[in-house]
């Protein structure tokens, strides 16, 4: 039997229920869920903590280094139900991991040196030799530290992206991939896929999606306008990659109707991250799956 | 025998090789007179980049898709920079034919018109327009005042320096005019970028490919959207078999061929006529599906 087409009409059967791009995430499963990734929270749900700061940003993309590093020790350290940031990282890396901290190096809006110090900083408190951990993007395939990572630490910004709909955590791996194009049909549905190819899932120890100030809507080749960009002062931190995305897109939907007045679904749609749930059991992407806790700045929070 | 051979390969390889590489640099040299050195006190700074379909991942990351569709063969990156002034990108596409620089400027057509080259638009520091076989993207890292003044005077000077108008695609004058949504008309060739503008199936159920041309537009009544599309194939044939492969998928449930009351109460209404395959998305009656078909049937006979 050959392999069921899915076409717009799929969507419209449970459109009447959920938003189009939430649509992927209710119908069409043929993957059985897996158990919560990580950390579960309250009724096994996956926890993701939001964590938002009004100080955060010295400037449009330079975090306060002291401020970053108390967000991500208090995100993390919630993550994990203890009260040292250290002893959280602790749970995840041990002394004699070799480390990849995935970064992101996109022009207009990146990880950041002030985001990836400071988790380097808590992954040699755990015990992690400077020599043995590694900051990396585009490079990462000829990166010895990578090519021998024991654990990766995923850490990029949220962006709405001209061909997967978001650039967020589950495609941030992407630089792992041999021929990247060969993950680009359908937009990006199965980007999943290369958590597995690429043996990403079981290294990836900690998901971190920055909110400090991100892009909800693109034009032109480079996809960027200084229009389409706002402060929010956040950071998502997750076990789980499809979770931590799920959350972040939503806030960029939800920013994007509040800038637009009107609805205005992403273009194309995000569905690799409901397909990663729905289609790859990578993670979870329902909001009735997902612990979310939310501490600091909650003004204009949209979520 | 065989060392014959062996120095016919390699004499293969050399000339192919250098043609390459002569068409690589000439190809540069042309791209590079579009653009001139200096523009509002913004100068050329680095070496000129260019790019082409293989290796535009490096420059753009996925949106490189949009532009392979539009079968483009090379493009040249200029950074411009001015003291205390954000830098100004120019990126010119040259594409295989005027109708896809037409195509792939239609692409994205947010913006206000900016009257520069055969069409353009303006909108939070962008500036891009196409002509001839050329589109160009004209961006500015943060938008002032100045950027501003910048981008329109770059504009105008790229543009002039083209010297062909460009065709184009006649397919978009199949869309009928009335009730046609102002900024909606694309062209394009492949499902990928159907999809993006409006998706249908995660399948190629319309069997598109480079070859077809297709051109999509938004049609409004009151406050409802229809989105109609009208596909041209290299034969009849082909469009008959896009049009069974369409309706099999997509509405195997119908009453009657090529007519079907969709999940939200709307209509999608299909039909194949010579080489052309019709179809009416999100109808809001079936007097209003059948209508804009057969306006389309009769531009084409």
């Amino acid at each position: 039997m050959g392999k069921k087409v899915i076409t717009r009409r799929d969507f419209l059967k449970v459109a009447a229920m959920t938003p189009f791009t939430g649509a992927w995430a209710c119908s069409l499963k043929t993957k059985k869920g897996e158990e919560p990734f990580g950390k579960s929270g309250d009724d096994g749900k996956v926890k993701v903590v939001l964590i938002r700061n009004e100080n955060v940003l010295v400037s449009f993309n330079k975090p306060d280094p002291a401020v970053i590093q108390r967000m991500l020790d208090d995100a993390v350290s919630t993550l994990f139900d203890v009260k040292d940031p250290v002893a959280a990282w602790k749970q995840i890396i041990k002394p004699s991991d070799i480390v990849g901290i995935k970064s992101n190096v996109w022009r207009p809006i990146s990880t950041t040196r002030e985001v990836e110090q400071a988790l380097k900083r808590r992954v040699m408190d755990a015990g992690v030799p400077e020599e043995n951990i590694g900051i990396d993007d585009r490079g990462v395939r000829r990166n010895p530290i990578f090519q021998n990572a024991t654990a990766l630490i995923n850490a990029r910004p949220a962006r709405t992206h001209h061909w997967s709909g978001m650039g967020g955590c589950i495609k941030n791996p992407v630089t792992f991939v041999r021929y990247i194009p060969d993950y680009h049909g359908d937009s990006c549905s199965d980007l999943a896929r290369l958590w597995t190819e690429y043996n990403i899932k079981e290294r990836t120890k900690l998901n971190i999606l920055l909110m400090l100030n991100p892009l909800f809507h693109g034009i032109g080749p480079h996809h960027f306008s200084n229009q389409y960009v706002w402060e929010y002062k956040g950071v998502l931190v997750s076990q789980d990659p499809v979770a931590v995305d799920a959350i972040g897109v939503r806030i960029l939907e939800a920013k994007r109707r509040e800038f637009f007045g009107d609805d205005r679904p992403l273009q194309p749609p995000a569905k690799h991250i409901f397909l990663a749930d729905t289609r790859h059991g990578l993670g979870v992407s329902s909001p009735d799956k997902i612990q979310l806790i939310k501490l600091g700045w909650k003004e204009g929070i949209l979520i | 025998m065989k060392r014959i051979s062996w120095i016919l390969i390699l004499l293969f390889l050399i000339g192919g090789i250098s043609l390459t590489g002569m068409d690589t640099k000439e190809k540069r040299r042309i791209l590079e007179e579009l653009l001139p050195h200096e523009v509002h006190g913004w100068e050329a700074k680095g070496k000129d980049e260019l790019y082409n379909p293989q290796t535009i991942f490096n420059y753009i990351d996925g949106a490189g898709e949009v532009y392979r569709s539009y079968s483009f063969t090379f493009l040249l990156a200029r950074r411009y920079s001015k003291e205390n002034q954000p830098d100004i990108v120019a990126d010119v596409f040259e594409m295989s034919s005027s109708r896809d620089a037409y195509g792939v400027f239609t692409h994205d057509l947010e913006g206000e018109d900016a009257g520069v080259g055969r069409g353009s638009t303006y909108k939070g520091g962008l500036l891009s327009f196409w002509k001839d076989r050329f589109f160009v993207s004209l961006y500015a890292e943060e938008e002032t005042e100045e950027t501003k003044k910048a981008l329109f005077l770059l504009g105008e000077k790229v543009a002039s320096s083209i010297q062909s108008e460009g065709e184009m695609p006649d397919i978009v004058a199949l869309l009928p005019q009335e009730d046609l949504v102002e900024k909606s008309v694309h062209y394009f060739h492949n499902h990928l970028i159907l999809n993006y503008h409006f998706y249908v199936s995660d399948e190629n159920i319309l069997l598109l490919d480079q070859e077809t041309e297709a051109a999509l537009g938004t049609y409004r009544e009151k406050n409802e959207k229809s989105h109609l599309l009208v596909v041209r194939y290299p034969e009849e044939a082909m469009a008959s078999q896009a049009f069974k492969s369409f309706t099999g998928a997509y509405m195997p449930d119908a009453k009657e061929v090529g007519l079907v009351q969709t999940e939200d109460m709307k209509w999608t209404a299909a039909e194949v006529k010579r080489n052309f395959v019709i179809i009416v998305f999100n109808a809001p009656s079936v007097p209003f599906a059948r209508d804009i078909v057969e306006k389309v049937v009769n531009i084409i006979e």
